[in-house]
């Protein structure tokens, strides 16, 4: 089961949830689910690698529109907003995902563009993983919500489920880590909208003990010295 | 403790934390701002002190005053703001009065770019300010890695009295592994009653501790440049770290390379290594003490005809790997210095170029 979402999704977290890999794996999904019209935008203003850009020449050769700071400013010290993404907000396509920076910081630039939301709230889902710093309680997830919702003027609507180690991940991490945004979500009230597991441990995984969609995890960010997965494949 | 999933930067904040340093004033800059990000909350939670400075010039005297007091301190920068921070590194020497730099190294020179390099090899291990100083220099190749130096640089810094510099790209600040912290705190005792200016009542003790870098008298200046050679000869003796790859082979080219850059060279060694050519490499853990010997008896070896020194900068380190070699072998330089890391491709089509 994969996730269903449509309109405009903001993906927002603390600072290294694993938000970038969660809008990238989402759009492609999506778009592999038939969505027509899938459009991906890169407002980190935080981060100065592994970003959403780093996947661009595949996620266009998909066939999703990926909405960037132009192609000079890519690298800059002190990173841009494209005014592309008040047009994407404004005139919304099938699926909008909108991938934002670390923490309340990184949410800031969501108060920016609030005016081109209008009156239609949109989608605003928590990326956790509780093998973070600040987040392995749900008190600490409590409280980056607030301050991601305080500074984006928005109100979350659903968490993500981001349990990982990178390369150490096994799929106990992935059951503990829905048990968590389990926690988090009845002492929130907020929805578990799906979780996330690395492509190579989907079969290995029991989907009666995850009682929510799973979105498989075509790694992109990668360091020079590893080799990013094929967004194409199955 | 489990393991964590951590930015290195995150991780050199935590390690400083474990390692009992309470102190940290620091200067933002991309790509190590993490750190500060990070030690802003944490150590008010662990009850220290997080205080950030006016300019990169004002920190490194910051560090120098807590140093001299006798407080475990330590920073971190990146390539143009450890420039600024030289003139002070250059005082702390002198003085010496233990401290940790950590430099997480960008483009240069000038502004540069954000992007990871290596071209501040020259700067950490030659000097950078002035005068007949020497910094203990360490270089982790993983976000593990990071931790263990961090962790090791505070009683390096103290048994020296010196300057340690933790000297990693920026993608050991920037790139995220799982980690693991030991789960009690590793605090070695200082030996700062000896020297610092903590206090005659604090230590109880009727003998004044003078720290200065000032020395008008030439013998007293010439006698304290003696005493700071001394500890730069010692440890060039006793400080050498390296690891090696693939050394039990008869490697046809040796391969000295350090930090993250090392790990894409074990790529291109493994896939040569598939081609059936073998390659061998030194990877320095210490800069400065340079493994000097270990590299010269590794070039050696009978099969080997050619050693690489292979660098993100434009060819620093290759200038201490001739110096290992005194000639016996021939040397050449590969590396890029824009932001891009060369490639495993990159490095494999270089050493086929060498046979």
């Amino acid at each position: 089961m994969t996730p269903d979402l449509k309109g405009i999704v903001i993906i927002v977290g603390n600072y290294g949830s694993g938000k970038t890999e969660v809008a990238i794996n989402l759009a492609v999904a999506s778009h592999a689910e038939g969505v027509a019209g899938v459009r991906i935008a890169d407002l980190d203003l935080v981060n100065p690698y592994f970003r959403t850009r780093e996947a661009r020449h595949q996620l266009h050769r998909l066939g999703i529109d990926v909405v960037l700071p132009p192609e000079k400013y890519l690298h800059a010290d002190l990173p841009i907003l494209s005014p592309d993404v008040a047009g994407m907000i404004k005139q919304p396509g099938p699926l909008n995902i909108l991938d934002v920076g670390g923490d309340h910081v990184g949410a800031n630039v969501l108060a920016a563009v609030a005016d081109a939301f209008g009156d239609k709230p949109p989608q605003m889902l928590q990326v956790v993983n509780p093998y973070r710093p600040f987040t392995e309680t749900v008190a600490g997830c409590m409280k980056i919500r607030r301050e991601i919702e305080a500074a984006a003027k928005l109100d979350m609507t659903g968490i993500v489920g981001n349990a990982n180690l990178i390369d150490e991940t096994d799929v106990n991490v992935i059951y503990e880590g829905h048990r968590f945004v389990q926690r988090f979500s009845r002492e929130s009230g907020l929805p578990v909208a799906f979780v996330t597991a690395d492509v190579g441990l989907m079969t290995d995984l029991d989907p009666d003990r995850l009682a929510c969609p799973v979105l498989p995890i075509r790694r992109q960010l990668v360091p020079p010295w590893g080799r990013s997965a094929n967004l194409a494949a199955g | 403790m489990g393991k964590v999933l951590m930015k290195g930067n995150e991780a050199i904040g935590e390690a400083a934390i474990r390692a009992g340093c309470l102190n940290y004033f620091a200067y933002p800059i991309t790509p190590q701002s993490e750190v500060a990000e990070y030690l802003s909350r944490r150590l008010p939670e662990a009850g220290g002190v997080f205080l950030q400075g006016e300019s990169e010039v004002a920190v490194s005297y910051m560090i120098f005053g807590a140093a001299a007091a006798g407080a475990r301190i330590f920073t971190t920068s990146s390539s143009p703001g450890i420039s600024l921070m030289c003139e002070g590194i250059s005082y702390i020497a002198a003085a010496q009065c233990p401290a940790v730099f950590v430099n997480i190294m960008r483009g240069g020179p000038g502004l540069g770019g954000i992007l990871p390099s290596q071209a501040d090899y020259f700067q950490a291990t030659k000097g950078g300010g002035h005068g007949d100083y020497r910094m203990l220099v360490m270089a982790p190749a993983s976000v593990q890695e990071a931790v263990e130096m961090v962790m090791t640089a505070f009683p390096l810094a103290e048994k020296y009295r010196n300057p340690v510099m933790i000297l990693g790209d920026g993608l050991i600040g920037q790139m995220m592994e799982p980690v693991e912290f030991p789960d009690d705190l590793r605090s070695e005792p200082s030996n700062k009653d000896d020297w610092a200016t903590n206090g005659m009542d604090t230590r109880r003790s009727d003998k004044r501790n003078l720290v200065k870098s000032l020395f008008l008298d030439p013998d007293q200046l010439n006698r304290n440049n003696l005493a700071l050679k001394a500890k730069y000869d010692r440890m060039n003796r006793e400080e050498v770290r390296y690891e090696t790859y693939h050394m039990d082979l008869d490697y046809r080219v040796l391969i000295v390379s350090y930090g993250t850059m090392s790990r894409v060279c074990r790529t291109a060694i493994d896939n040569l290594a598939e081609e059936g050519i073998d390659v061998g490499m030194i990877r320095p853990q210490t800069l400065f003490p340079f493994p000097v010997q270990q590299v010269h008896d590794a070039a050696q070896k009978q099969s080997c005809v050619h050693v690489a020194s292979i660098e993100m900068s434009m060819g620093q380190m290759v200038e201490d790997v001739q110096r290992a070699l005194q000639g016996v072998k021939p040397v050449s330089w590969y590396g890029k210095c824009g932001g891009d890391v060369p490639t495993p491709e990159e490095i494999m089509e270089f050493v086929r170029t060498l046979l």
